[in-house]
């Protein structure tokens, strides 16, 4: 507060029109950078600042003042500045000083009329602060705040005052050679006494004990800082950088009374630490402090606090008590935001754990799903919380998708949260949005679109949204290079990842999760089987993410299946695919399961029993639109019409939607159809007379696709892959009568199997 | 009364010491500390230890330069009984201290008195109430004296133990204590339902009792003569508490015989005298050393006697106690009675240099900035008292009157109100808190809080003046006037007072005591300008030899226009006007025109007498006079349309005669 006397004083110079028309401006631009709240222009003189000042020092005055010369010939405003400060010489000045402010602002009605009876006439040259204009509300709150403190505290503050002006004395000495080392307070100057010093010894002890740092922080800055900080926190869900927790731990040891708030970050940052027991401490201990703070109860925000800190922690049933223990609190309180926000939070909590909240409560307080997001629509826009409308929006669209409704409802919803955070500013949800959006595309098998999506995201929006949704970004993309075999680049992506988001637990864990992920499917395609049974291991059951879950699920049937044990893999796929119909799940999950079933079926050797599944997954694929799913789905039909011999169906079905198949842009998907299109035109080669260049074309078509399938396995470093199409040209060259190059083939194969056994 | 010798001065010392150590024994504080500072104010023997090198043999030398190694924890005890006694209990006595200084006060009783003395409002109903043979207890109605005097049984036998005295006078004080800290306690919020006086020290009764049986005993022993004091003292208070105060000044007068330099008994024995009168017949009661000479001084000072004569009594004791703060405050104290408030200001701004830390009578060192309105002096002041304790209910004061000063004065009443809450007894914060309520319009408030600042100490001549100006504004007149009557009879010599009381009298339709009390008023306000008394013959219209205050002669002007003997009005119109010029100007005395200072010069009251003047000449017919008084009321600028509507009329007059 002391640095806000400064400003007083200089407000009051400005007031008292002494300014000269050249400096008002940069006098005014100083002011108000440091009068208004918040987001004062950060980059004042296009100087990157990066630590903005919130206290102003008492050097920032000198800056700003001393270049401009005043209405008072001979003087700078610097001058006058000082002798401003330099006039409140004790502590009764600084009363004096305080109720002088009141002049500073235009009179009210009664006041004017008052003078007007009086016969007060005003004086022309003043300048007068409107209350309402920043300067005007600043002084007024200024001295609205001192009026407030305790004599003891107003005491402090002098104190703090006279320390902060200290450092002028030297200047203030040389326009006043009076000035002295005692005259800072009026009261000391009077009497020369040789008992002074004992004197001041008692009043201002604590001053010339050199410890000047006590009062360099007041407890308003605290609490600027630490909500500043929150708001960060908040927004951002970061945790606190290592040098800020120092910083903040000097500025309490300084004895600065701490606002209750500091334990909110305290909690804030446990949580995101990981520590249960002292977010739990934390978070009792701020709202035992702040239950009854301005008249308004926050039980409901403690207990919505208290839910999310359960849930995160995986206390389900505790957490859902608490949630719905919120919502009616919020309800009896008629406190619509946070009712508003606990609802939302229950939805998306829902949808995280399907099957603790189906055990926990069938009946819930939002009914179905889309009774729930029409509610949360309504309400949110009732309430006018814009940003509550555009994640409900956002999860229609999810819901719709994940339903397999029509992908325009979806598209629609998207763009009316987009429209929505573009009218409102709402940056924070950008990133979702975008997710969403290339998520759709991803379904319809626009990958490049997709990609491109996230790429901008990470360009432009990722310094300003939560890192959360930056790092599953990040996570979704390198999971995107590397089904396209491009194994290093996303390791590197992965490594993009800032540190201070990982020092976040549950992030953390995230990214092991999804690095292990990336592992996994290398090693599974490089058939180091044991390696990835190990990684399996470690990553089972180390995340509830139902996403993370199922790809798991889906890799470890992949290494059953890689190593031949079908009937273990059909049994997981039969429970994996009961509990997702159970769940209500994604249907690409479901999709993808049926696929995968009438592909192990095929690896069995017993495509056509899996001719039914595929078809219905083809055409529940073609409902929702799930091209990419779509495509397997066709493949493992056409899979099926070969081993029934209808191999010019099967080609020209595989055919049909090769570039579609392409354009995905997944190198498994696309090796494993050319894969099944050589086998294709090799039966039909087979159906061809011997000799016959039908035949010979065939095998040509036939060899080009494995040699295609084998790049694409290359690609993968898929070594089962790449030795089964090497083994296959083998044998159509060794039919061909090719012998050289059967030979390089198998020579190639063995070079191959050596490679990644000496790797294994 | 010269300085000491240096045999005397350190026999002075010696014994004030020995008084600290037995008062702090007792644990009676503040009478140790009152005792340790007289005796540091002694003049400084440092120079003189190469003297006492050369004499080894004195022993006061030897006292000084070797301290006797356990005088701290005990005394010994000239009383071969006592002594066996004392060193008896000597380790119940050491743990009863102990508790008594952790403010246990119950458990510290209980050390030696196991809990069998009676308690509670038990004596009301006592039997030997009935049969009460001691005659003292003339002010037997009220129940605080039924209570507080118990003693009034046949033979109250003693109950105690077989102790020593000082073991006693310890378990009795700690009884004593506990039940002024629970009654401080049930009297709950500062002026809330519950504090009104109705909350008693329920310990009376019992101590008051045993003690009562202790001295019978001793009576019937006849070994009065080897009681030390310490019990008389503690049986006064009680007494006093019980508002018996004849007794309660006779034992302690007994105390204060046996055991002079507890400062403590000297204390309770000023607060009981009432005037001057009484001051001087006690006097003759006690003995004649040098604590009843400061007792003299500092009981006159709280009567608000500050003429010379205790000037050079004040001065005869400074040349003993050179540096003692307290006779300096003393000395502020008498100077602020009689308003010479920048010497008063001085010596407390000395005080202050002296000792920062020291926060004694900072109350009435703001009273005296409030006065003078030197804000920053008195923020200063606040600064410093907070700077070295915030809970001291002086310190609450200083502040509170810095915040009165600015008008703020919910925030004065907030702190006189914790100045309260820290001691109940506080006085100048009930008569302060009750000008903040005047202030703030609360009457009803201001009315509890002022009784309760009389109730503390009647001599408080502010509360009662106090009292009487908010009963003013109730326009209850006839009740105003008692108080300020009381606060003129602690004030004889304050005109303000006087004309308080004149200006009640005219309002209950009593002109000639008005006229009495304007009177003592002008004759007030010369005493203090002569600075001498003055021949009390102001009834005849000789002017004294000063300026008189014109509104007081004015009003005493209207009086006798009330009473119809205009005649006499307008002689003392003719006096108001006088005071223009000041006492020179006038036809009697013209010789020491320089002597005195310019007349008060044209105010609203001369006019107003002028206009009086003007019409009663009009009306007498000495149209001339009229005219020129009229004329000079028109040049002076006041009321000058009545004035001009007179001169016309005089004028019409004047024509009519001529023509």
């Amino acid at each position: 507060m002391r640095g806000e006397i400064g400003l007083l004083a200089l407000v009051s110079l400005y007031a008292d029109s002494v300014v000269p028309t050249a400096a008002t401006i940069p006098l005014l631009s100083f002011l108000v950078s440091h009068v208004l709240p918040g987001d004062a222009p950060k980059h004042l003189n296009g100087v990157d600042e990066p630590a903005r000042k919130f206290a102003v020092v008492i050097d920032d005055f000198q800056k700003a003042t001393i270049t401009h010369a005043s209405g008072i010939p001979g003087r700078t405003l610097w001058d006058l500045f000082l002798k401003k400060l330099w006039e409140i010489n004790s502590l009764d000045a600084l009363h004096v000083f305080f109720d002088a402010l009141s002049l500073l602002l235009v009179k009210t009605r009664e006041e004017r009329q008052k003078d007007a009876e009086n016969g007060v006439v005003q004086a022309s040259d003043k300048v007068l602060l409107s209350w309402t204009s920043p300067l005007g509300a600043f002084v007024k709150r200024a001295q609205l705040k001192f009026t407030r403190l305790q004599f003891h505290d107003r005491i402090t503050l002098w104190k703090a005052f006279v320390t902060y002006r200290e450092p002028t004395l030297g200047m203030w000495k040389r326009r006043n050679p009076a000035a002295g080392k005692t005259s800072f307070d009026t009261n000391l100057q009077d009497d020369n006494l040789p008992m002074m010093g004992r004197l001041i010894d008692v009043v201002y002890g604590d001053l010339t004990d050199g410890e000047r740092q006590e009062a360099d922080v007041s407890t308003d800055d605290v609490e600027r800082i630490l909500e500043f900080q929150l708001n960060e926190m908040q927004k951002m869900g970061t945790r606190l950088s290592e040098d800020m927790k120092s910083q903040f731990k000097n500025m309490i040891q300084a004895g600065v009374t701490v606002p209750s708030l500091n334990h909110y970050v305290k909690f804030l940052d446990s949580w995101r630490a990981g520590d249960y027991p002292s977010s739990f401490d934390n978070l009792h201990r701020y709202f035992d402090y702040t239950m009854h703070n301005r008249d308004r109860t926050f039980y409901q925000y403690a207990l919505l606090n208290l839910a999310i800190l359960q849930a995160d922690f995986g206390c389900v049933t505790e957490a859902l008590d608490a949630v719905h223990e919120t919502i009616s609190t919020a309800r009896e309180n008629k406190d619509m935001e946070c009712l508003n926000f606990s609802l939302s939070w229950l939805y998306h909590f829902g949808k995280a754990h399907p099957r603790d909240i189906s055990q926990a409560q069938k009946t819930g307080v939002l009914g179905g799903e889309k009774e729930a997001l029409v509610i949360l629509k309504a309400k949110a826009k009732d309430a006018g919380m814009w940003s509550l409308l555009s994640t409900s929006l956002l999860s229609e669209a999810k819901l719709a998708l994940t339903n397999g409704d029509s992908v325009t409802l979806a598209f629609e919803t998207i763009t009316k949260s987009s429209h929505l955070n573009v009218t409102y500013n709402i940056i924070n949800v950008i990133g979702s949005q975008m997710m969403m959006q290339a998520s759709v595309f991803a379904r319809l098998g626009v990958t490049s679109l997709a990609w491109s999506y996230g790429e901008i995201f990470l360009q432009c929006y990722a310094d300003q949204s939560p890192v959360e949704d930056v790092l599953n970004c990040i996570c979704k993309s390198a999971y995107s290079l590397s089904q396209r075999g491009r194994y290093d680049e996303a390791i590197a992506r992965m490594d993009e990842i800032d540190r201070d988001t990982l020092r976040i637990l549950k992030h953390h864990q995230y990214w092991t999760v999804y690095s292990g992920l990336l592992k996994l499917q290398r090693q599974l395609h490089k058939d180091h089987l044991v390696a990835a049974e190990h990684l399996l291991d470690q990553l089972r059951g180390s995340s509830s993410n139902p996403e993370i879950n199922f790809t798991l699920a889906l890799l470890e049937i992949d290494l059953l299946t890689r190593r031949g044990d079908y009937s273990t893999a059909m049994g997981m796929l039969e429970k994996l695919s009961t509990r997702l119909n159970d769940e209500a799940a994604d249907i690409y999950q479901r999709v993808k399961v049926m696929t995968l079933k009438a592909r192990l079926l095929d690896k069995a050797g017993i495509p056509q029993k899996g001719f039914s599944v595929a078809l219905r997954a083809a055409s529940l694929a073609h409902k929702a639109r799930l091209l990419p799913a779509l495509w397997e789905a066709v493949g493992a039909v056409s899979r099926v019409l070969i081993s029934l011999d209808e191999f010019e169906a099967s080609a020209k079905l595989l055919a049909s939607i090769m570039p579609q198949v392409l354009e995905c842009e997944e190198c498994d998907l696309t090796a494993h159809f050319f894969a099944y299109l050589a086998d294709a035109h090799m039966g039909m080669a087979g159906q061809a007379k011997a000799g016959t260049p039908k035949r010979k074309e065939q095998m040509a078509k036939a060899l080009e696709y494995l040699g295609q399938s084998f790049d694409e396995f290359s690609k993968l470093e898929d070594v089962k892959g790449q030795c089964e199409m090497l083994a296959k040209k083998a044998t159509i060259m060794r039919f061909n009568g090719d012998m050289l190059l059967a030979n390089d083939c198998a020579a190639q194969y063995l070079d191959i199997k050596r490679a990644a056994k000496e790797n294994a | 009364m010269a300085a000491l010798s240096r045999q005397d001065a350190n026999q002075l010392r010696a014994t004030l010491q020995d008084a600290v150590v037995k008062c702090s024994e007792r644990c009676l504080y503040q009478s140790a500390k009152w005792a340790a500072e007289l005796a540091t104010s002694l003049p400084s023997t440092g120079d003189l230890t190469p003297d006492s090198d050369t004499d080894p043999d004195s022993p006061m030398e030897n006292v000084e330069q070797f301290p006797p190694p356990v005088p701290i924890v005990v005394t010994s005890n000239s009383d071969p009984e006592e002594a066996r006694l004392e060193s008896q209990e000597i380790n119940k006595y050491l743990l009863a201290k102990s508790y008594f200084d952790c403010r246990e006060y119950d458990r510290c009783a209980a050390v030696f008195l196991p809990s069998n003395i009676p308690r509670g409002p038990l004596s009301t109903t006592s039997p030997n109430n009935k049969t009460a043979t001691t005659t003292n207890n003339a002010k037997g109605k009220s129940r605080e004296t039924g209570r507080g005097a118990p003693g009034a049984s046949i033979l109250p036998k003693n109950t105690l133990p077989r102790l020593s005295q000082k073991a006693l006078f310890l378990a009795l004080y700690a009884k004593y204590m506990s039940g002024e800290k629970r009654k401080d306690e049930e009297s709950e919020m500062v002026l809330g339902p519950a504090d009104g006086g109705m909350t008693t020290n329920r310990e009376l009764v019992g101590i008051s009792r045993a003690i009562e049986g202790w001295l019978t005993d001793k009576m019937n022993k006849k070994m009065q003569e080897t009681s030390q004091g310490w019990l008389e003292y503690l049986y006064g208070i009680v007494l006093a508490k019980g508002k018996n105060e004849e007794d309660a000044k006779r034992w302690l007068i007994n105390s204060i015989r046996r055991c002079p330099f507890n400062w403590g008994a000297w204390l309770e024995l000023s607060e009981l005298v009432g005037s001057v009168e009484e001051l001087q017949s006690t006097m003759t009661e006690l003995p004649q050393n040098i604590m009843a000479y400061i007792y003299h001084l500092y009981a006159s000072q709280e009567l608000y006697q500050s003429t010379e004569q205790i000037h050079q009594r004040l001065t005869d004791l400074e040349r003993i106690f050179p540096e003692s703060q307290f006779l300096k405050t003393q000395r502020a104290l008498l100077f602020y009675h009689s308003k010479d408030f920048d010497e008063a200001e001085s010596i407390f701004s000395n005080l202050l240099h002296a000792d920062p830390h020291r926060i004694d009578a900072l109350d009435h060192y703001s009273n005296i900035l409030y006065v003078m309105s030197a804000r920053p002096k008195l923020a200063f002041l606040a600064q410093l008292a907070t700077a070295t304790d915030k809970f001291r209910p002086e310190t609450c004061c200083v502040v509170g009157n810095y915040y009165s000063l600015k008008s703020e004065h919910e925030k004065a009443v907030m702190c006189f109100r914790r100045a309260l809450t820290l001691d109940r007894n506080f006085l100048s914060a009930w008569t302060l808190m009750g000008h903040e309520y005047v202030e703030m319009k609360n009457t009803h408030a201001a009315i509890e809080s002022y009784r309760r600042a009389v109730d503390v100490n009647r001599k408080d001549y502010r509360a009662w003046y106090g009292l009487g100006q908010t009963y003013e504004v109730l326009e209850m007149h006839l009740y105003a006037l008692f108080y300020y009557q009381r606060a003129a009879s602690l004030r004889p010599y304050d005109p303000k007072m006087w004309q308080a009381v004149g200006s009640c009298y005219d309002k209950v339709g009593r002109p000639v005591q008005s006229i009495k009390a304007y009177k003592r008023a002008l004759l007030a306000g010369t005493y203090y300008d002569s600075g001498s008394s003055f021949g009390s013959g102001a009834t005849n219209a000789e002017p004294p030899h000063s300026i008189l205050d014109p509104e007081t002669l004015y009003q005493i002007a209207l009086m006798h226009e009330k009473l119809d003997d205009r005649e006499e009005a307008a002689s003392y119109m003719e006096m108001t006007l006088a005071q223009e010029e000041g006492p020179g100007g006038d036809d009697d005395d013209d010789d020491d025109d320089e002597a005195r200072g310019p007349g008060t010069g044209v105010t609203n009251t001369t006019s107003k007498a002028r206009m009086w003047l003007a019409r009663w000449e009009f009306s007498k017919g000495r149209l001339e006079k009229a005219m020129e008084l009229a004329n000079e009321l028109c040049q002076d600028g006041v009321e000058v349309e009545e004035a001009k509507a007179l001169i016309r009329d005089l004028r019409a007059r004047m024509e009519k005669e001529k023509a």
